[in-house]
């Protein structure tokens, strides 16, 4: 694969995504949310103004996990798609590029798309939240916006591989939703389903939970918060008791990752043999 | 030289192309025709390494499907429906100049020979049919290649464009490049062509001059 070609197209795609609707509404989206969630979060203290980096911290990582996925999902399922019924991936693939190079070009240009939304929503709202309150778990925070983005690489990664197999905006945009609402919430509700009836014990409850890419990140991101066990859940105890608490956040890590690059080269291997008509 | 061997392709359990073989020497310009789904345009992707195909098909030397990336430098296409993304016209030439190592200071020239050069910094999603019709043939000209595939790259232009784009042919043609058309219109395939390939159902059923085949087969006419 030649770097300065992927490069070019992956240049393409952010200045695409960057010019389109979607990149505004979600940047703003991710400011507006998470500030208003960190000016709620004294709100049970019967203050006003701004909460520090621990309250927002938590705060966001709820936003992010319901947000993150249903953006990225949605937009990785479009990326070739889209380009496939409006004809111009059959432009670029007609150039002297392999389709290796277009693959990641396209992908590559969506993640940074994606960061950027991510980083100007959250950053703003971390150099707000430092200068008018102060105070807190800086490190939490910054955490949080790194597991953000390992998010939105994986769950842009599935929806890419949803973009290749489908191959229409129509079906991606029902598939999307359909992949949305099973990692955020209809996995959760299998997990505790299975749970009772068939009397699963916390490793088999802890290996479930690892397939889902949404677990994987609450975990992660609650343990960069409050490892305590009452905030953590059966889950996390359980990982916790086996691994430690590096060991679990190096398991979980490794596994977001893991599922982005598998997800990846799922898609490639379905992109490669794709008929572009 | 363009040499296709037993070029066939399956999608979705139909037969689109059946055993199709032929030549393109250097230079020449040969016309693909046919009735609509008779598989002119899967030629071409064929050739472009578009779709998975069996049999072998080979550009100047390079087999499209193991040297894609040389067989494709070779290559300059004007699909049937010209698709730009959201970029501006001057960016989709850019990208392309860049993408093959061209000068971009050509993009001025090639804009002017297909009549956009007031448009450049235009939103190719405004374009009407026509102008993105004419935009391809701008990225066409900008990339220079010796082989052009282009397939009914004049149908959605009015009577200026297509007496542009007849030029623009032409004088490609002068220069040596060679040609491979796709096309339902009988006087773009006379004017523009030495040879005619007829197919149908997948299959080239005729190989002739472009006036024979005029004669022979209505070029307009659709067979199913």
């Amino acid at each position: 694969m030649r770097l300065r070609e992927t490069g070019l197209v992956a240049a393409r795609e952010l200045r695409d995504a960057m010019r389109s609707r979607w990149f505004l509404v979600a940047a703003a989206c991710f400011l507006v949310l998470s500030l208003g969630l960190s000016m709620l979060g004294l709100a049970g203290a019967q203050r006003s103004g701004l909460a520090g980096f621990d309250r927002t911290t938590a705060s966001l990582l709820n936003l992010a996990l319901l947000f993150v996925p249903m953006v990225t999902l949605s937009l990785g399922g479009l990326g070739i798609a889209g380009d496939l019924e409006d004809g111009s991936l059959a432009m670029l693939l007609a150039q002297p590029i392999t389709r290796l190079e277009a693959y990641a070009g396209k992908y590559l240009g969506l993640l940074a798309a994606v960061s950027a939304s991510v980083l100007i929503g959250f950053g703003a709202t971390g150099v707000i939240v430092a200068v008018s309150a102060g105070g807190g778990n800086a490190a939490a925070f910054a955490a949080l916006v790194g597991l953000t983005l390992l998010l939105a690489a994986t769950t842009l990664s599935l929806g890419t591989v949803l973009s290749v197999g489908l191959r229409s905006r129509a079906r991606v945009i029902g598939a999307a939703c359909a992949a949305w609402l099973l990692l955020v919430y209809a996995s959760d509700l299998g997990t505790i389903g299975l749970t009772i009836a068939r009397r699963l014990d916390p490793g088999q409850v802890f290996v479930l939970a690892l397939l889902n890419p949404v677990q994987q990140a609450r975990v992660l991101g609650t343990l960069a918060l409050s490892p305590r066990l009452e905030v953590l859940g059966p889950v996390g105890v359980f990982g916790l008791d086996q691994f430690g608490m590096a060991g679990l956040s190096a398991v979980l890590v490794a596994v977001l990752a893991v599922t982005a690059v598998g997800a990846v080269a799922t898609g490639y291997a379905m992109f490669r043999r794709m008929a572009v008509t | 030289m363009i040499v296709a061997t037993d070029l066939s392709l399956v999608l979705d359990d139909t037969v689109i192309l059946d055993h199709v073989s032929f030549t393109v020497a250097r230079g020449e310009s040969v016309a693909l025709v046919g009735p609509n789904g008779s598989g002119k345009t899967s030629v071409l992707r064929c050739l472009l390494g578009l779709v998975p195909f069996t049999g072998r098909a080979v550009i100047h030397g390079h087999d499209v499907v193991r040297e894609p990336v040389a067989a494709r430098s070779l290559v300059a296409y004007v699909p049937q429906r010209a698709a730009f993304g959201d970029a501006r016209a001057e960016e989709v030439l850019s990208f392309v100049a860049r993408l093959r190592r061209i000068e971009r200071t050509r993009i001025p020239a090639v804009l002017r020979a297909v009549g956009l050069e007031g448009h450049h910094d235009q939103p190719v999603r405004t374009f009407s049919g026509g102008m993105q019709q004419r935009l391809s043939l701008a990225v066409a000209l900008l990339a220079d290649t010796p082989v052009l595939f282009l397939d009914e790259p004049s149908a959605s232009l009015d009577r200026d464009g297509q007496q542009m784009f007849f030029d623009v042919v032409a004088g490609l043609r002068r220069r040596g490049h060679t040609l491979l058309l796709a096309s339902h219109r009988p006087e773009e395939v006379e004017r523009l062509t030495d040879r005619v390939l007829h197919l149908d159902c997948g299959r080239i059923d005729l190989a002739a001059a472009p006036e024979r085949v005029a004669r022979v087969i209505p070029l307009r006419g659709e067979r199913r």
